[in-house]
This record gives structure tokens, C-alpha cells and sequence, in this order.
């Protein structure tokens, strides 16, 4: 398929004419002209990428970042306390199945599983259409879903709001809403990026519809929830249910009130089972109290199916240790009840694992979406700075010296301090707060660029300005910004990682910086799960970006660029 | 040069302007606004006292008008030039300005014929200074200016106290007057959040025969009483002012119109402490840690990464160099958590002190370390602040290295490659000198623009880094602050960060045309 912004590209000679892996030697012009030593030609950015990929650094930093981002999109599917099958027997006797994982599932989390399994078959998948096409036309359906998701919830709020206005009010209360709502706002959505000109008509239809087609249906079943309540183990400790869980049957926000920190590997019945031994820890045992004890063992509330064998066990091991002290005796209960929480719980009692996989989703979509920002913002002040020079210049230059002036983060540690913790404000003030290192590289390479042939030409014959600028110039300028997309990513994670740890993250929101902060909160306590965990996450996940920037970088360095003949 | 430079001062001045702006109108945006922690510290207290405060307080730091005009204020005390009447200095050095303005209650001609005017005030006159009997010691001319701040503080407290009485009032009669208009039907005067829009009712004939005009007829005769007696308060207050219980600020340019003065940073809502006595606190600390840590950057990353080029591809620049991007990746708060918990925590190793400056008693230790009068050494002052401030520096350089060192290599090596170097070479110019006094030399240049660069981080770093540690500095000093809402604090602060910062990227670009003959500012 034709590829219009490709055009520019195509007509400079490729940057590499070596293929790194490649162990040719010195080809001369004749045996070139034999057919000797040639090299199928490839695009700018494929062959970047395939010097990527011969980098080990580079290689570790992608395996990480994808690791990360499929967490980020299975999270709900992977750590839930909602069971994904759940049977339960009424008091008339009946059996009842139901699923209560899907039914809780918000409408971010049903667009976001389905587009990333679909992002994830397009990119494998072995169809003609060139990578770079497929990849901007997954960029664009992703910018669709995530806009469409966020404006649904935005509308939502503004419709519930106390000081909506009457017609509001009427519609709200009326029947069919939510399915409204969700056609309404997908429908927008769709009509806006069907319009833009991002690839063939026929394909933006097509994607656009097919996001569209997600988006209503996730709307409807996931925007409005109720309120999530998790009484499925008492049911199950009583006998009357059966349930089946995910992989880590833990939600993030999921706390009770008997719980609190629990080290790695340790159990969910601790509590219980520590305050079942009353006597000083010196007291001696017979085998009779042991004996009671472990009978006591099925009144905990421990389903059936797991505290038989956890009381066979004890009778076992405690058969020839009689009479044992109270103290022996609780460190053996301790042993016995098995671990349930591999990475231990925080000071609430909320699952570690849980909301370390969920605050993947966190980074990530903070990360992307503000360099996103940050990018858009900064290219176009600096396009306009560096196209029209002179007094243009001179006034939004002092607007970004007004951002280096201060450090960035005290500006963003005001900003997240008075305005709404939620995750959208501070994709929208790092973003807002980050564009200044794109608007000055933009800026500095469109002083160069203006005067050249081709813009010269482009502007004698008339085009608008909106084409010069970012249809002629921007694709010769913007390679770099692009390659330093990746640490911007790596420090708006780093800068969310920050603000949350201050208690300035969003609220209700597992993140990696807040589960940071637990680790000395506490008087005086220190608490090791909760600091070496989180920040090895946020670490690791900063020095893949930057490994993978810095792979980038050399890949589009010239200078790496060496004469074959 | 000095063109440059007097150009690039002035432009300072439109960039320092822009940054508290900004900082300003975020902070005003915040839900509950600027006084949000001054009106909750109220606790327990009936409604009518409550209603004063509020009134009080909102009338003190100006927070009942417009955020635009708030910083518009907040820009006349800070910049040295000012406009008006030249304030006061009072004995301990806090600024008195002229006594506020009074406004009228909207709607007076719906109560009163005619504004009220302030009773005449007699001049105040100061008695000789054989004419007060001296208290205590005091020398004849300390009894005068006793007597002197006296009937100023009397005349100041009771001018305030009738101002927030009148506020008080008036707030009643605006209250009777939105539950008029919601009464009479008039939409445009009252806004989204229930209060009066003036402009609704302005103009009108008030409609004496509906239920609520008693209310309001009685709610504004009170408060044009209320609006007479503080006219006659503040009347006998600028009586005082006029009589210059104190010295004078700052110098005259235009008597009574235009003066020079030192620019005021205001006082803190929630330290009742003047903000530049919080920062000549603060300031240096931060200083200190920043000037401790700033050498160690320098002497470890500039020779290894001249080390780095000097044997490109070996074990030690590859070593090295991963090593730095590793650190780079560190975020700042798991170090520091990572600090506190494995070394300093009693828990684990309990090497380092966990919190604070200073251990207990440190005013009383000698400043060396020295020998006490039982043949113990002990570690002194300075040695206990070193050995505090440890684990902060710490957190605070390592993250530094890896731009600096990559830098120095990448600078190197460009050089390695030019034709002097070849040349040298080929003269038979010993290495170590190809390397230090050639290659080195100039490859300092981009090190110089680093500064520029790595300052702020560090700056911000150690926000950070006081945070965790406790540090009493710029730092914990703006967190507090933003938490607090206080406006003066935030500002002033973003105004110093900002002016040090400014200045630093404008020296780092003098010092480049200093070092390099072949770069001319024009």
C-alpha cells in the first residue's frame, strides 16, 4: 500500500547500508554490480530496529518492558478476587454458577484485554502489510480506545454531577443511558479518527469501526459497576460455595480489617490461627490441648478442603514431639498453614503481588501517554519557534524558559498537590510540564532545516503552512525526539513513581511509588518486602527504557554509518 | 559581553514573572483555594467568631479578592519599586503599610441616602522625650518610641477588629440579599455557588413589600453601623500612620508616589514567621548539600570517563559505563528507603543516624574533634554532621555520574579523532601529555554547559532526599508549604529556585565564552 509520510524517506539514501550482524568485509564496485554482497534495501526505522535487536542491553530492556505491558493489559484477568466461576447453593437448595470476574470488570479493562491480544495478533500476525503501517494503525485504534474509555467516564461523572442541569438530569435517569452513552461517545470518537488521515480510507474505517465495536459493548457492561464487595470466602468457609480463582485470587484494593502485614509467603489465615493459642509461650502442651487445638482448626473459618490435610499433617508431625511448648507449637501452626500471599501484604493487608501487577497499567499508560503529550505539545511550539524565528521566537522561548527555570519536578509536586488525584490529571500535567526538551531540539533543527532547497521550493508554490511544516519538515527533524521518546517514558514513570511515594499519586490506585512509601512509613518500623519489591520494578523498568533509548540513539547515530565499497 | 549579559538579566525578569504566575494560579485553583488550611485551623468555635476569623483572615492576606489581583499585590511587595506611601519599620523589622482601603456593602443606596463619612481624627502629635517617664533602664528616647508603638498597636488592633466586625456584618447582609433575590426570582444575582452577584440587583428599586426585605433592611442598617465605625477606626489609624511611629522604608524617588525599597517576601500563614527569615534558614542547608556533593560528581565521573576513552572497548569503559546507567536508574526514593532500612534502621546494620542534621546536643560540641575531660575522644560538631550527612550525599550523587561520565568520554573521544591529535602524535608528543594537556583540555568545554544542566536536577534531587532523610532545607520547607497552601511560602520559594537557577545557565554561558575564544555572544 502506498505510504504518503514514508515518501521523504524513501528518496534519502538509507542511513545503514550495513546490516550489523552481517560479517561482510569490503565489497568492491564490480562485485557489487555482480550481485555480490547486496542487501534487500529497508526502511529507516526497520533497520534501526534491527540493529536493536543485536544489542543484549537492548534486548533485556525489551524483555522487561514486555513483560511489563502484559501485566499492564491482563492484570484483572491474572490477580482478581472475584472468582472466575463461582457455585453457590441457595437456601432453597438450588445451584447457582455465576461468573463474578467478568461481571466486575471495567470498561477499561475489557478494552484494554481485548485490544492488547488483538495488537499482539496483528504485529505476529503474517499478512502483507508492511510492520510500520500496522504498527500506526494499532498507534491510532489505541489512541481511539483510550480517548473513547476516558470521555465515557468523563461524560459519566458530568451526568451524575449534583449541579448538572435539568436535561441532564432527565436523561440520566432514563432507561436505556448507559447504552447511550456508550454509542454516543464511541460514535464521536469514531467519526473523529475515521477523519483523520493516518492511512487508506478503507483501513481507517475499518479500524476505527472495529474500536468502535469494542468500545460500546465494554461501555455498557463496564462503565457503571457496583460496588465491589468480596464475601466469597466466608461463603466458601461455610460450605455453601465453591469457588474457583485466577491465577492470584487477590484484588489490589481488596483488605480486611482482621489483616495486617503479612511477610512474604505467609498465609491468609495467620491472624486466625496465631490468636488460637492462648497460653504463654512457655507453657507446656500436652498431647490432649494439641489435640483440642487442631480440632479447633475447622472452626476458623478454613474451607474444609484445605485445613483436613493442614490437620492430618500437624498429627503427624506432632505425634512423638509431646508435651511441646506453647511457643514451638504456634511456630509449627505457622509452618503448617501455607503461604498464600508470595510477596506478602502492605500495612492494609491488600495484596502485594496483586497490586504490583496492577500498577504496571499505571506506569505504563502514565508513561505513554504523557511522553505522548509532551511530544505533541513540544513539536509544534517548536516548529513554529523555529519556522517563523524572530519575535514568534522570542515570546515562546520565555515560555520555555519559564520551565527550565524551576526543576521540574517542584512544579509538578505543586501542581499535583492542588489539583484532582486521578490518573488522566497527571497524565495531563507530566505531559504538560515535559515538552520542553522536544520543543527546543524541534526548534533548533527547523532553523536549519527552513532555509534548505526543498522547503524553499515547498513554500514558493503555495502550500499552507500546516504542510510545510509537518508534512515537509517534520519528518526530517523529528527521528530524534522520536528516539528520545523512551527516556521521556522512563521519566514520567520515574516522576509518577516520585509524586505517588510523596502521597501526590492517585488516589485508590496501586502504584508502585505508594507501596514505596509503606516500606518507612510506619513509626520506625522498616518494612523489606514493601521496599525492595516496588522499587526494583520501578528501577528495572527505567533502566530497560533507558537501554533501549540508548540502543536507539546508536542505531540513528550517523556516524555509525560506514562506506561498503 | 556586558550587552549580552544586561540583556539576558532583563529577560530574567519576563521568565521569573511566568514561573510564579504559573505557580500562583495553580495554587488558587486548588479546591478550597489559597486559605483553605488557615480557615480549617479554626476548631471549635461558634458561628459568629467563626464568621469574624474568617472575615478577619481573608481581609489580612487579601484572599476575598480576585487570584489575579492577589498576585498582582503579592508582585508590588516583592519587586523593589513600589507606588504609594513608603511603609513603615517597625523596631523588629516587619514592614507596616499603609492602612487598606474601605469599601462600601454593595447596595448602600438601598439602606442610605448617603455614604457615611469617617469622623474627623485629630493629628497625632508625640510627646518630647523628657515628656515620658523612662520604665526600668530605658534611656529617654527608648520611652518615646515605647510610647510610640503603643498607639500604634492600639490604633492598628482596633482598627482590624472593626474591620472584621463590619466583613462579619456584611457578610449577613449579602446572605439576606441572596435569599432576596432567590425570592424575588433574579437569577443573574446569585452565582453558581450561592453567593451575590452585585451587578443582578444593581440599578433596581428594591421591592419593599416582599417577605424578606425586613431581613434585609435590618442586616444592612447594621452593617452601614457597622461600615461607620470602622470608617472612624481607620480614620484615627491613618491619623497614626501619618504621625511615623517608626522609620521609613526604603528610599523616595517621588515623594508619596514612587520609592525604591527592599523587595518584602511576606510572612507565612502557618508559621507567622517572615518568609525570608524561613529561607535564610533553609537555603544554606540545601546549599550544603549540594556543595558537598557537587566535587564528588565531578572527581569520580570525569576520570573515569576519561579513563573510559582513553581505553575504549576495554572491560573498564564497558564496565563502567553500564555501571553509571544502572545507578542513573536508581530511583532516588528506593535508595533512600533502601538507606534508611538496611543502614541506618536499628533493625539491620544501624550504621548511620536515621533522621536529621545534627545528633541531640550538637550546639554544645566543640567544633573539632577533641579530647573531653576523661581522655575520650569525641567526634565534635563538624564530624557529626559529616557523619549525618552521609547517607543524604550519598542518595544525592550517585545518580549524577552517568551523564557527566559519558559525557567526558563522548567529548574525548571526538577530540581523539581530530587532526591536532594526529599531529601530535606524529611530533612524537608523549601520550600522557596527548592526554592531558591536549585532549583534556579541550574537552572540558561541554562539562562547563553540564553545570547548567545537572544543577536543577540536583536541586530537585534533593527535595527528595531531605524529604526521606528529614532534612530541614528548601526542600522539606516547600513541601510543607504546598501542603499548607501557603501562598507566600510557595512563591517566594519558586522566585529564589528560580533567580539561582537562571543565573547558573547564564554563568555556565559565560563561563563557554570564556573558556572558548571562538564562541562571541552578540
Amino acid at each position: 500500500m502506498p505510504e504518503a509520510t514514508d515518501k521523504p524517506r524513501d528518496h534519502l539514501p538509507s542511513a545503514f547500508d550495513e546490516a550489523p550482524t552481517e560479517q561482510i568485509e569490503t565489497v568492491t564496485g564490480v562485485e557489487l554490480m555482480q550481485g555480490i554482497g547486496v542487501q534487500e534495501s529497508r526502511g529507516f526505522w526497520a533497520e534501526a530496529w534491527a540493529y536493536v535487536l543485536t544489542r543484549k542491553t537492548a534486548l533485556f530492556g525489551l524483555t522487561w518492558i514486555g513483560i511489563v505491558a502484559f501485566f499492564a493489559a491482563f492484570s484483572p484477568y491474572l490477580a482478581n478476587g472475584h472468582p472466575l466461576i463461582f457455585r453457590s447453593t441457595t437456601q432453597a437448595g438450588e445451584s447457582v454458577t455465576t461468573y463474578p470476574l467478568f461481571a466486575f470488570l471495567n470498561a477499561g479493562d475489557i478494552t484494554i484485554g481485548v485490544f492488547a491480544a488483538f495488537a499482539i495478533a496483528l504485529i505476529l500476525a503474517p499478512i502483507g502489510v508492511r510492520r510500520s503501517t500496522r504498527l500506526r494503525v494499532l498507534i491510532f485504534m489505541g489512541a481511539q480506545a483510550g480517548v473513547t474509555i476516558a470521555a465515557g467516564l468523563y461524560m459519566l461523572a458530568e451526568f451524575k454531577d449534583r449541579n448538572a442541569p435539568d436535561w441532564m438530569r432527565r436523561l440520566e435517569s432514563g432507561e436505556h443511558f448507559i447504552l447511550l452513552l456508550a454509542i454516543g461517545v464511541s460514535l464521536i470518537a469514531f467519526a473523529i479518527f475515521a477523519a483523520m488521515p493516518y492511512a487508506r480510507a478503507r483501513w481507517r474505517l475499518l479500524a476505527a469501526g472495529a474500536v468502535a465495536c469494542v468500545t460500546v459493548p465494554a461501555m455498557f457492561f463496564g462503565l457503571e459497576n457496583p460496588p465491589e464487595t468480596f464475601g466469597y470466602r466466608e461463603q466458601v468457609a461455610a460450605g455453601t460455595a465453591e469457588a474457583t480463582y485466577t491465577l492470584i485470587p487477590w484484588s489490589p484494593n481488596q483488605r480486611r480489617t482482621d489483616l495486617d502485614l503479612l511477610n512474604p509467603g505467609e498465609s491468609y489465615y495467620l491472624p486466625q490461627v496465631r490468636s488460637l493459642v492462648i497460653e504463654s509461650d512457655s507453657a507446656e502442651l500436652d498431647s490432649e490441648s494439641i489435640e483440642s487445638y487442631i480440632a479447633r482448626l475447622g472452626e476458623l473459618g478454613i474451607p474444609p478442603g484445605e485445613v483436613e490435610p493442614l490437620q492430618s499433617r500437624l498429627r503427624r508431625d506432632l505425634k512423638n514431639e509431646t508435651p511441646i511448648t506453647a511457643a514451638d507449637f504456634r511456630e509449627e501452626l505457622d509452618d503448617a498453614v501455607g503461604p498464600d500471599f508470595a510477596l506478602g501484604t502492605d500495612s492494609l493487608g491488600q495484596s502485594v503481588l496483586s497490586q504490583m501487577l496492577y500498577a504496571c497499567r499505571l506506569s505504563i499508560s502514565i508513561g505513554i501517554v504523557s511522553t505522548g503529550i509532551a511530544v505533541v505539545i513540544g513539536v509544534t511550539i517548536g516548529a513554529l519557534m523555529g519556522y517563523f524565528g524572530g519575535w514568534v521566537d522570542m515570546v515562546l522561548f520565555r515560555v520555555v524558559e519559564i520551565f527550565m527555570a524551576v526543576p521540574l519536578l517542584f512544579l509538578l509536586i505543586v501542581a499535583a498537590a492542588v489539583l484532582p488525584r486521578n490518573t488522566y490529571v497527571m497524565m495531563v500535567i507530566i505531559g504538560c510540564f515535559t515538552w520542553v526538551g522536544a520543543a527546543r531540539f524541534i526548534r533548533a533543527e527547523f532553523f536549519k532545516l527552513r532555509n534548505m532547497d526543498f522547503v524553499q521550493s515547498a513554500r514558493s508554490v503555495g502550500l499552507p503552512l500546516r504542510s510545510i511544516l509537518f508534512k515537509h519538515m517534520l519528518p526530517n527533524g523529528i527521528t530524534a525526539v522520536l528516539v528520545d521518546a523512551s527516556f521521556a517514558v522512563a521519566v514520567a514513570i520515574l516522576f509518577e513513581a516520585i509524586l505517588s511515594y510523596l502521597g501526590l499519586g492517585p488516589v485508590d490506585q496501586a502504584s508502585w511509588g505508594r507501596l514505596l512509601s509503606e516500606a518507612t512509613n510506619q513509626v520506625g518500623a522498616f518494612v523489606p518486602h514493601l521496599a525492595i519489591y516496588p522499587g526494583a520494578a520501578i528501577f528495572l523498568t527505567v533502566l530497560s527504557l533507558t537501554l533501549i533509548g540508548e540502543s536507539l540513539r546508536d542505531a540513528i547515530d550517523p556516524r555509525r554509518k560506514k562506506a561498503r565499497v | 559581553m556586558i550587552s549580552y549579559i544586561v540583556r539576558r538579566l532583563l529577560l530574567m525578569i519576563p521568565t521569573l514573572l511566568g514561573i510564579t504566575f504559573l505557580v500562583f494560579m495553580l495554587v488558587a485553583l486548588s479546591p478550597g483555594g489559597i486559605g483553605a488550611s488557615l480557615s480549617a485551623s479554626g476548631g471549635q468555635m461558634d458561628a459568629t467568631s467563626r464568621a469574624m476569623q474568617q472575615a478577619y483572615l481573608e481581609d489580612r492576606y487579601g484572599l476575598d479578592s480576585p487570584p489575579v489581583i492577589q498576585y498582582l499585590r503579592w508582585l508590588g511587595r516583592v519587586s523593589p519599586i513600589k507606588f504609594g506611601k513608603r511603609d513603615l519599620v517597625d523596631p523588629n523589622g516587619e514592614l507596616i503599610s499603609y492602612p487598606k482601603k474601605l469599601d462600601p456593602p454593595p447596595l448602600w443606596d438601598w439602606i442610605a441616602g448617603e455614604l457615611p463619612e469617617a469622623r474627623d481624627a485629630p493629628p497625632v502629635e508625640w510627646p518630647e522625650p523628657g515628656e515620658v517617664v523612662p520604665e526600668d533602664d530605658e534611656t529617654p528616647a527608648e520611652a518615646v518610641q515605647r510610647v510610640k508603638s503603643r498607639t500604634h498597636r492600639r490604633g492598628t488592633s482596633d482598627y482590624i477588629r472593626e474591620r472584621g466586625r463590619y466583613v462579619a456584618r456584611q457578610n449577613e447582609y449579602e446572605t439576606a440579599l441572596v435569599a432576596y433575590a432567590q425570592e424575588r426570582g433574579i437569577k443573574a444575582a446569585v452565582t453558581r455557588d450561592g453567593k451575590l452577584n452585585e451587578g443582578g440587583l444593581e440599578g433596581k428599586e428594591p421591592d419593599k413589600a416582599s417577605p424578606v426585605w425586613e431581613r434585609v433592611q435590618a442586616a444592612g442598617e447594621r452593617t452601614m453601623a457597622a461600615y461607620q465605625e470602622a470608617l472612624n477606626a481607620r480614620a484615627e489609624s491613618v491619623a497614626v500612620f501619618e504621625a511615623r511611629p517608626f522609620r521609613q522604608a526604603g528610599f523616595p524617588i517621588i515623594p508619596g508616589v514612587l520609592s525604591v525599597a527592599m523587595p518584602d517576601l511576606g510572612k507565612s500563614f502557618s508559621r507567622s514567621r517572615p518568609v525570608s527569615d524561613l529561607i535564610a534558614e533553609a537555603l544554606p542547608i540545601t546549599l550544603l548539600l549540594n556543595v558537598i556533593a557537587f566535587p564528588i560528581i565531578y572527581l569520580i565521573a570525569i576520570p573515569s570517563g576519561m579513563l573510559a576513552a582513553t581505553r575504549q572497548g576495554s572491560w573498564f569503559d564497558v564496565i563502567s559505563g553500564t555501571f553509571f546507567v544502572a545507578l542513573w536508574a536508581v530511583p532516588v526514593v528506593w535508595a533512600g528507603v533502601l538507606a534508611i532500612g538496611f543502614l541506618a534502621s536499628d533493625e539491620y546494620l544501624g550504621l548511620f543516624p536515621v533522621t536529621g542534621l545534627h545528633s541531640q546536643g550538637a550546639p554544645d560540641m566543640t567544633f573539632l574533634p577533641a579530647r573531653a575531660g576523661d581522655g575520650d575522644w569525641r567526634a565534635g560538631y563538624i564530624l557529626d554532621t559529616a557523619y549525618h550527612l552521609f547517607l543524604p550525599v550519598l542518595c544525592l550523587v550517585y545518580g549524577g555520574f552517568a551523564v557527566l561520565s559519558k559525557q567526558t568520554r563522548a567529548a574525548m573521544l571526538e577530540n581523539f579523532n581530530q587532526d591536532y591529535v594526529r599531529t601530535a602524535k606524529a611530533k612524537g608528543v608523549a601520550h600522557r601529555d596527548i592526554v592531558f594537556r591536549h585532549v583534556f583540555r579541550n574537552s572540558l568545554l561541554p562539562l562547563i554547559t553540564m553545570f547548567a544542566t545537572i544543577f536543577p536536577a540536583m536541586l530537585a534531587g534533593s527535595v527528595i532526599v531531605e524529604k526521606i532523610f528529614s532534612i530541614p532545607g528548601m526542600g522539606s520547607l516547600i513541601i510543607e508549604a504546598i501542603g499548607l497552601r501557603d501562598r507566600e511560602v510557595i512563591l517566594a520559594n519558586v522566585l529564589m529556585i528560580g533567580a539561582v537557577n537562571i543565573v547558573a545557565l547564564l554563568l555556565a554561558d559565560i563561563l563557554y565564552a570564556l573558556a572558548d575564544p571562538r564562541i562571541a555572544f552578540d
